[in-house]
Parts: structure tokens; C-alpha cells; sequence
């Protein structure tokens, strides 16, 4: 019997004890790993199991000056399928089907793919999408979303803006003020697996997100409507590419209203409108096509776009001319119906000339040798010194994204006959913005403004987060200058070439322009016209565009009547009551009358007693011979052109 | 040739039982058992399986059978192995083993499964696959003991130690073609059971210098893919080969002291691939902590422990070899294993000893340990 001897005993000791020092050293790697260098690795591998999903935060609503929401969040749903969670795919597909009004091939291929989650349909309504969750069906997930919604639809549609797939702005406002309204967005961590499922239970890091500040802006949906609605109407009657209008306050530059009609859709900004869809070159329209056609749609004309302003833009030259004392409004002219500048003629609108006339006169009459001679007598750096103070160099730093700077003649290459132009208006190039914002300045006594949108922003707790407040120097035109301007605006539509925008009871100013489009041999107009009211203390100013009349083309005759309309409606809504003279009353047949006695005469007899009055509509009810009741009743005393009902028995 | 004298087993010794031995596998068995329940779950499910229990049970039915086997074994006497069966011919069933062992190897070179680029395994009807080279570790053990047990005195040249390697030659052989770990655990059983019984031993110093030379040749200088691995091990955060030692690395990280919690591994979800087989040491360190992983490496410490106190008391150079071999083939596998996980050296396939997922590996672990429990029980001892 061999057995093991004392030597090898000792060799065998000698080896598990390396064996134990290899193990020791393996330890000491350990704990190397596990507690001295654990941070470094252990941080790695947090991150590996972290999966970050973010939380939309609702987005700002944007409000109108009286509080009425122009941009709103509307929830949507998603409905997805989680296929490891289906117990009973036939009634899922059938249900889906059903609910969603998807064709049943396509949910079967989703239903029965094998992923951890597929998407079935985004933008499901909230009401379809809690009538889905009645069913309560395993393994079918509805994740509630928020989608901007805007309740007018079309309106103001470039002004507000909309936004993209991950709520930012895209135009407008809402990309202007895209970082006060669209909030901080929430975090949700959760534990994941390598394969991206999320473990159930696991103790997640939330952070709530932060809703965005609501946006109270300076536009009223009801003046914007009329603006809408006035705009749309002459588009319709003269046939025109588009329309745009502006109503602002001249004294503090709160727009009331930016019209461009067509408007297009805010709650499907990706479809053409009914301007940019006739543009396009066939039905079938290619992806690039589409996408030129719609940045053009997006385009906000009043501030992206610049024109001749013409006429309108006499206003300009005379407050230049009174500023530097080149004119007063009694000295005469004479126009034989064109002005020779060096080498050229440039002819007056009026073929024949307007002859003799004063400075009224010239400005009533809008004629151009009159503004061709005063602005040779200002001279360019007269004007441009004028032009530079009332920001017709610059931006006018409206609160939207976009807007174009004018264009104008160094002032080096001005000759005679560049004056000239330019002192009616021609051969240079703003936006109508500028033209507003220039013109408010002359009539509100002088003081710069800068146009603008925003008024104050809250947050969710209804705390004021922010007041814009838009400074400006003061006293830019003179007291003086400013108040001659207004008589003479006032003139030119008491019985000059605006006459059409006059409104009895109201004092309105205004001036017409007809700008040839370039180039001119195009025969293509913009008829405008400027209108403020009331004239001795402006409340409001309106610009209207006409772009590409047909027919009929002045300014005087389409674009003036236009903003009587708008007018008519919106003085009274802005509180500013209309106060008849005595000539208005008589010529105008504007008055009161008592309401005759009509109740127990014939049907005849009425007809023929109220051939005495000015009533306005008749409407007649009932089938009898004889009045049994009127409306308004005997007596009263009513307006002019009041309707009158009238009930048979 | 002096022949060994072959024990009659009529002899009634008094009855020694290394419990300790028992339970210490016993207790590894049960850890590796709910740790691999741990560890595969999730990757169960999410395979074609879908039950979570798939792994687990077929490591209990594994294991259930290895308890047997050990058992019955523990009862069998050693010398069983080494006598003569047959009447003309006297052959003995190690040889027979042996021949079986290289008849496997050459089976499985050319007609065995493959898996991820290796032909490793053989597949069974029934059983599922089966791993020859596991078998072979057995019989390596029992042969290099059997060689040396029969003729101890040789191994004080080089020549007796040359006669011992060209008998393990034809399976070191055939085993590093496919498997160069558990080549290299076949080459330091029979290294150092060599170097335990040789009374000169300074050529053992050259022959390992020699040895050591011509593993970091292959590694450094043999195919590509063993390049890779050393690029891997040394760039283990960024090299795309070492993705699976560094979320090992990320799980030991993750432990520190105490632990995330039995069951509450990360890394397992799917980020170490198949965590169950032999990178399951990582979601221990993970899951039980340095605490835990200190408590199983402790566990193993006593495992060798007792084998070398068997070893040293056992009743004849035969079963001390065994023993002695035994605990050689598992100290190197646990720590080979926990060196690769801990990207101390490079990556290698090693499973960790009763913890791993593995069937062959289970039960001929516990085979072995039967074989140390039936040289426990001839060990005589007085009062």
C-alpha cells in the first residue's frame, strides 16, 4: 500500500495555497470593482437602463384683447396595440375595426405583428377614444395627447400661426412667442430592458412638465371678422389675387385686426387654399410644388411683402413740406396735367390738368405735379431726414416673424426725376406696415409707435408673467403739423378723392392710392386706401390692399368704400358714437321720426300712408285684410330706415 | 513495471464520510440552482420558451441526477475503476473510459452540434446535448492518478513526466482543437499532480516557463479570433468583442456591498447575453453583492479545503491524486471563470462550477465529488 508522502503533502499545501493566493487576488479585483471603482461602471449602467420619455407640456393659449381663445389645446388620442398583452386578438381587430373605421386588413397586420408596441391610428378624438376604452380590451393602449386647435379656423391665419408635429411654431405668433408659450416639457425615467420594455413597478423619476404662459393679444375677433368679411366682399366683387387689411390703434400700435383673404386653414395648414390652389400648374401637384405654394400661402403680404405705395404715400411728402416749412395750405399751384422734369414728362392722373388750385385742393385732388413740385422744394435729404424719423428706413420691429425692409434709392443716385417719383410715391418700395405705422405717427400728434400684437402674458395661475410694453420717442412731427394733416386727410374724404369712404356723423381722414405694379407694362394695380377716424383724435387707422382689381381699378372708387364698411361697424363697436350735423342730418336723411298709427287699416291704406315716411323694410305677416299689431308701435320714435313689421288678421 | 497493488475489498474499514464535502457541494448545488432560476427567467420568457421555470427545471433535473450519481459513486470503491474486467483479456475500465473519451472527441470534431462557431456538444435523443469534453476532464483525473499512482518514482526525470504527458496527449489534443480552456484545465491537472508527486521538481519550473510560452504564443500569435480576444480584454469599454464582459463589468459595479436585492438584477434583462451559463457570477456580485460573492468564493475555499484534507489523508497515492486533481480542475475553473468575468484576463468559456447553467457540467462535477466522497470513506482512522 502506497501511500502519500510527507514531501508531497507538503507540494499539495504549497499548491491550494497558490490556488488560495490566486483567489485573494481575485477578491482584491473585487472588491477593486464593487467598491473602490463601483461608481464610475455603476453610473454607465443606470444610464443603460434609463429611458428617458418626455410629457408634452400643454402649450400657451393665445387670447384675443377681451379674452377670447384664438389657439387652444385639444386632446387627441393615439391607439397602439401591445402584442404580448393580447388575450383575444379576433375581437381586438374586430373592435379596432369597428370604432376606428379602419379596413380590417390593415389592423390584422398590426394587431398581429410581433413588436412590443405598434401604433394603430394618432389623432383619434377623445370621444371615439374613451368609447375604445369601454371595452376595456387587453393589450390595447390609448395615450392621451394635445393637439393646438384653432377654434376660428381661417382667421387671422398668418398672424397667429400654427405649429409642427412637436408643438413648435412654425409662422406667426406662435413661432414669435413659441418659447413664453410652449412650456418645459415633463420627464418621465423609467427602468428599462435591453429590449426596451419598460419594468412594471420600477421606482420612476418624474418631473411634471410646466404648461406655457397664455399670450393676451391686441387683435379683436369681432374686428377682425368685419375686416374678414369687407375684405372678402370686394375680393369676390373685383376679383382679385388677395386682399389685405390692417386696423390699428395709431396712438399706441395695438392691431386691432390683419386680414389677408384668402386666409388659409389653421386646422390644416398643409392644404392649399383656394388662391394657391389654382396656382398650381396641374390637379396633380409634386411634393416640391406643393411646398413652394405653401411657404408662399404662409406669407404674411402686410409685413413680407412690399409695393409702390403711391398716393397714400403723399401724406408723407406734405408732412415733410409743413415740417421743414416748404408749403403752407393756402399757396397756389397750377397743373396743366403733367410736370416736365429735366428731360422727362410725368403726367398727372387727371389728363387735363386741375389748373389752379391751393395746397388743398392738390392734396384733395391727390395731384402729382403738386407733391412733384413741394418735394423738389423739400429736396431728398429733406425727405429722407423725414423718412428716416418715421421708420420708413428700418423695420417697423413688428411682433412677427418675417417682415421685409423697404427699398429705397441711395441717396446719391436721386436726380430730379427720382424726386419727383418718389414724392408721389413711386420708384421705391415698402411694406403696408410701414406705411400704417409712418402715417399713425403723423396723425397722433407725433409720437413713434411700434405695431404690435402681444399685450401681456400669464402663466397657468393667472399671475402676470409679462407686460410688453413698446416705447417710442415723442414729438417726431410736430403738434402743429400733425393737426394740418388731419384737416387736410379729413378734407379728402369730406369731398375729395376718398369721398367714397365717408360716413356721415363720422370725421374720418383718409387718402386713396392706385399703385401700377411692376413692372408697369403689366397693367396690374394694387388699389389702396388709408383711412383714420375720428379725425381730430384717431382711435383707429385702417390700410386696405386690393391686389390685381378687375375692372375698375382706383383706389377713390374700390378700396375706399371698403373701409367705410368697416367703418361703420367697428366705430360704433369701439364706443365712438356718430355725431350728425345739421347738413348730414338734412342731406343725408339721417333722423328721427315718430312711428304712425297703422293698427286696424287695410293692407292698401297702410302702404299708401307710410309712402310719407322713410321707413325701411316692410315685412307683412299673417293672411288677414286688417293690421292687427305693428313693430315698432305708434308713437315710438324711430330712425330713419327703420324696418317695420306689420301682423294681418 | 511495478504493478499496484490491487485492493481486495473485503476489508471492513470503519466508516469515514466526508460530510462536510457533501454538504458544501450540496449547499453550491442549491445556490447555483436559484441563481440560475434568477438569471434565465427573463431570457426564457422572452424566448421561444415562455416559461420561466425552463432553465431552472432542467438545471434541477440536472441536478437531481447528479445527486444520485454521487451518491452511488461515493459508494463505489476507487480501485473499481483501475481492475482488470474480462477474462482473457484483462482490460481495465479507465482505459476503456479513456478510449471512449478520445472516441467522443474525434465524434464530435466532425459530427457534433454546433454552437456560436464551436462543435462542442453532442446531441442525445432525449437527454438534449452532451458535452464529451467535460467527460474528458474525468478521465484525465483518474488516468494522470492511475499513471502516477502505478510508477511515482519515475516522475524524478523528465522523462517520467513526458510518459505521463503522452498518455493525456491524444485528448489534450483533441479537446484544445475545439475548446483551448478546458485544454489549458486538462494540461494544469496533469502539470500539477505531477509536480505534487515528483521529488525533483526543477523541470517542472522549465516545463511551466516552456508551457506558459507556447499558451501566450497561440494566444498572441494563433488564429485571429484569439488576437480579437486579447484586443477585447485590453479595450474591454470600447472593442464591439466586449460587450459582454463589460455589462458583466456594469452588474459587478452595480452590487456593492449588499447588493440590489436576490432577484433584482438589471443587467440580467437582456443586457448580458444568456447570463445563466458562464457570466452568471456577475449578477451574483450584483444581486447578492460583494457580501454575497464573498460568501460563495468562501464557500469554494472550503470545498478545496476538505478535498486537500482528504487528499493528504487518504488511505493511498491513488485516491490522494484524484483528490488532489479534483481540487485542481476546480480551483482553476472558479478562477478562471471570475478572472474572466472581472476582465482580468481574457474572455474564455468557463462555466462557474455548480452555479452554472449546464447539465454535463453539473453532473460530472458531482460525479467527481462522488469519486473524493469514496476516498473519504476508505480513509481509516483511529479513535
Amino acid at each position: 500500500m502506497r501511500q502519500i508522502t510527507s514531501k508531497q503533502r507538503k507540494t499539495a499545501l504549497l499548491v491550494i495555497c497558490m490556488l488560495f493566493a490566486a483567489t485573494l487576488g481575485l477578491i482584491g479585483r473585487l472588491v477593486y470593482l464593487m467598491i473602490l471603482h463601483s461608481e464610475d461602471y455603476a453610473v454607465q449602467a443606470q444610464e443603460l437602463h434609463e429611458r428617458e420619455r418626455s410629457i408634452k407640456a400643454a402649450r400657451g393659449i393665445i387670447f384675443d384683447r377681451n379674452g377670447v381663445v384664438l389657439a387652444d389645446n385639444k386632446p387627441v388620442c393615439t391607439v397602439s396595440v401591445i402584442h404580448s398583452q393580447i388575450t383575444d386578438p379576433e375581437r381586438v381587430i374586430s373592435v379596432l375595426c369597428e370604432v376606428l373605421e379602419l379596413p380590417e386588413e390593415t389592423v390584422r397586420k398590426r394587431v398581429e405583428k410581433v413588436s412590443s408596441i405598434e401604433r394603430i391610428k394618432a389623432n383619434v378624438d377623445k370621444e371615439t377614444a374613451d368609447y375604445l376604452r369601454s371595452f376595456e380590451l387587453d393589450g390595447v393602449m390609448v395615450d392621451e395627447d394635445y393637439k393646438r386647435y384653432y377654434p376660428f379656423g381661417t382667421m387671422a391665419s398668418r398672424v397667429i400661426g400654427f405649429t409642427g408635429g412637436d408643438n413648435q411654431g412654425i409662422i406667426g405668433l406662435e413661432v414669435k412667442y413659441d418659447s413664453l408659450l410652449s412650456g418645459i416639457p415633463g420627464k418621465i425615467l423609467t427602468l428599462t430592458t435591453a429590449h426596451g420594455t419598460e419594468i412594471p413597478n420600477a421606482a420612476e423619476n418624474r418631473q411634471e412638465p410646466v404648461a406655457g404662459n397664455s399670450l393676451t393679444v391686441s387683435l379683436d375677433v369681432n374686428i377682425q371678422r368685419y375686416a374678414e368679411q369687407a375684405a372678402m366682399k370686394v375680393l369676390e366683387a373685383k376679383n382679385a389675387n388677395h386682399v389685405s387689411m390692417i386696423l390699428m390703434n395709431p396712438q399706441n400700435g395695438e392691431i386691432y385686426a390683419m386680414a389677408n383673404v384668402p386666409e388659409f386653414d389653421l386646422n390644416a395648414p398643409y392644404t392649399l387654399n383656394e388662391e394657391y390652389a389654382a396656382k398650381a400648374t396641374s390637379s396633380e401637384v409634386s411634393p416640391e410644388e406643393k411646398n413652394t405654394l405653401l411657404n408662399q400661402m404662409w406669407r404674411n403680404p402686410c409685413i413680407s411683402d412690399t409695393y409702390e405705395p403711391g398716393s397714400t404715400f403723399k401724406i408723407i411728402t406734405a408732412t415733410a413740406a409743413f415740417e421743414f416749412a416748404k408749403v403752407s395750405v393756402t399757396d397756389r399751384f397750377y397743373c396743366p396735367g403733367y410736370k416736365i422734369v429735366e428731360d422727362r414728362t410725368i403726367h398727372c392722373h387727371k389728363v387735363g390738368g386741375h389748373g389752379s388750385e391751393t395746397f388743398v385742393d392738390g392734396i384733395k385732388n391727390s395731384c402729382n405735379p403738386v407733391f412733384m413740385e413741394i418735394g423738389a422744394r423739400v429736396g431728398i435729404d429733406g425727405l429722407y431726414e423725414t423718412f428716416e424719423k418715421l421708420g420708413l428706413m428700418r423695420k417697423t420691429g413688428i411682433d412677427l416673424p418675417g417682415e421685409a425692409s423697404s427699398i429705397m434709392h441711395k441717396t446719391e443716385n436721386v436726380k430730379a426725376v427720382e424726386l419727383a417719383t418718389i414724392s408721389f410715391g413711386q420708384s421705391f418700395q415698402i411694406t403696408p406696415m410701414q406705411l400704417l405705422s409712418a402715417v399713425s405717427t403723423v396723425i397722433n400728434g407725433g409720437n413713434e409707435i411700434t405695431p404690435h400684437f402681444a399685450m401681456y402674458a400669464k402663466n397657468t395661475e393667472e399671475n402676470t408673467v409679462k407686460t410688453y410694453k413698446y416705447s417710442g420717442e415723442t414729438g417726431i412731427v410736430s403738434e402743429k403739423t400733425s393737426e394740418t394733416m388731419k384737416t387736410l386727410l379729413e378734407a379728402v374724404v369730406h369731398d375729395g378723392t376718398g369721398k367714397r369712404a365717408y360716413l356721415p356723423g363720422f370725421r374720418i381722414g383718409g387718402k386713396t392710392a392706385t399703385s401700377e405694379k411692376l413692372p408697369r407694362s403689366s397693367n396690374q394695380y394694387i388699389s389702396s386706401f388709408l383711412g383714420f377716424a375720428p379725425a381730430e383724435n384717431p382711435q383707429v387707422i385702417a390700410l386696405v390692399l386690393i391686389d390685381e382689381p378687375e375692372g375698375i381699378y382706383y383706389g377713390g372708387t374700390i378700396a375706399a368704400p371698403v373701409i367705410a364698411e368697416v367703418f361703420d361697424e367697428v366705430l360704433p363697436y369701439l364706443g365712438i358714437e356718430p355725431v350728425y350735423s345739421e347738413d348730414e342730418l338734412k342731406l343725408d336723411g339721417v333722423g328721427t321720426f315718430p312711428m304712425p298709427a297703422l293698427v286696424g287699416l287695410t293692407k292698401g291704406e297702410a302702404q299708401k300712408l307710410l309712402k310719407a315716411y322713410e321707413i325701411g323694410e316692410l315685412y307683412i305677416s299673417g293672411d288677414g285684410e286688417t293690421v292687427a299689431e305693428q313693430f315698432p308701435e305708434a308713437g315710438e320714435e324711430v330712425k330713419k330706415n327703420t324696418a317695420l313689421i306689420l301682423h294681418m288678421k | 513495471m511495478e504493478k499496484p497493488t490491487v485492493r481486495k475489498t473485503e476489508y471492513k474499514p470503519q466508516t469515514y464520510y466526508d460530510y462536510s464535502l457533501l454538504f458544501i457541494t450540496l449547499i453550491l448545488v442549491c445556490i447555483g440552482l436559484v441563481m440560475v432560476y434568477s438569471t434565465s427567467s427573463y431570457y426564457a420568457v422572452k424566448q421561444k420558451f415562455g416559461d420561466a421555470a425552463y432553465f431552472f427545471k432542467r438545471q434541477l433535473i440536472s441536478a437531481v441526477i447528479g445527486a444520485v450519481v454521487m451518491i452511488v459513486i461515493s459508494k463505489i470503491d476507487y480501485f473499481f475503476y483501475i481492475k482488470g474486467i474480462g477474462k482473457k483479456y484483462k482490460i481495465r475500465l479507465l482505459f476503456l473510459a479513456y478510449a471512449l473519451c478520445i472516441g467522443l472527441q474525434i465524434y464530435v470534431l466532425f459530427f457534433g452540434e454546433e454552437v456560436k462557431g464551436a462543435k462542442r456538444w453532442i446531441k442525445i435523443p432525449l437527454l438534449g446535448t452532451f458535452q464529451p469534453s467535460e467527460l474528458t476532464k474525468i478521465c484525465v483525473i483518474l488516468l494522470v492518478a492511475y499513471i502516477v499512482y502505478a510508477a511515482p518514482k519515475r516522475l524524478d526525470t523528465v522523462y517520467g513526466f513526458i510518459r505521463v504527458c503522452i498518455y493525456v496527449a491524444p485528448l489534450l489534443a483533441l479537446v484544445a482543437a475545439e475548446n483551448l480552456s478546458t485544454a489549458i484545465i486538462i494540461a494544469g491537472i496533469t502539470f500539477l499532480v505531477c509536480f505534487v508527486v515528483a521529488r525533483r521538481k526543477g523541470y517542472f519550473f522549465v516545463a511551466g516557463l516552456l508551457a506558459a510560452g507556447l499558451v501566450a504564443g497561440y494566444i498572441f500569435l494563433g488564429e485571429a479570433f484569439r488576437g480579437e480576444r486579447i484586443d477585447a480584454w485590453l479595450n474591454v469599454e470600447t472593442h464591439p468583442k466586449g460587450y459582454q464582459i463589460l455589462q458583466g463589468l456594469y452588474a459587478i459595479a452595480s452590487g456593492g456591498l449588499w447588493g440590489k436585492g436576490l432577484g433584482q438584477s438589471m443587467q440580467k434583462l437582456g443586457f448580458i447575453p444568456e447570463s445563466h451559463n458562464d457570466m452568471i457570477f456577475s449578477v451574483i456580485c450584483e444581486e447578492l453583492g460583494i457580501v454575497g460573492a464573498l460568501a460563495i468564493i468562501l464557500l469554494y475555499v472550503l470545498l478545496l479545503w476538505r478535498l486537500f484534507v482528504v487528499a493528504v489523508n487518504a488511505r493511498d497515492l491513488f485516491g490522494s491524486l484524484i483528490c488532489v486533481g479534483i481540487m485542481i480542475h476546480i480551483a482553476m475553473q472558479v478562477l478562471i471563470n471570475i478572472a474572466v468575468v472581472t476582465n482580468t484576463m481574457p474572455s474564455t468559456g468557463i462555466p462557474l462550477p455548480f452555479i452554472s447553467y449546464g447539465g454535463t457540467s453539473l453532473v460530472v462535477l458531482m460525479a467527481e465529488m462522488g469519486i473524493a466522497l469514496s476516498v473519504s470513506n476508505r480513509i481509516e482512522y483511529e479513535r
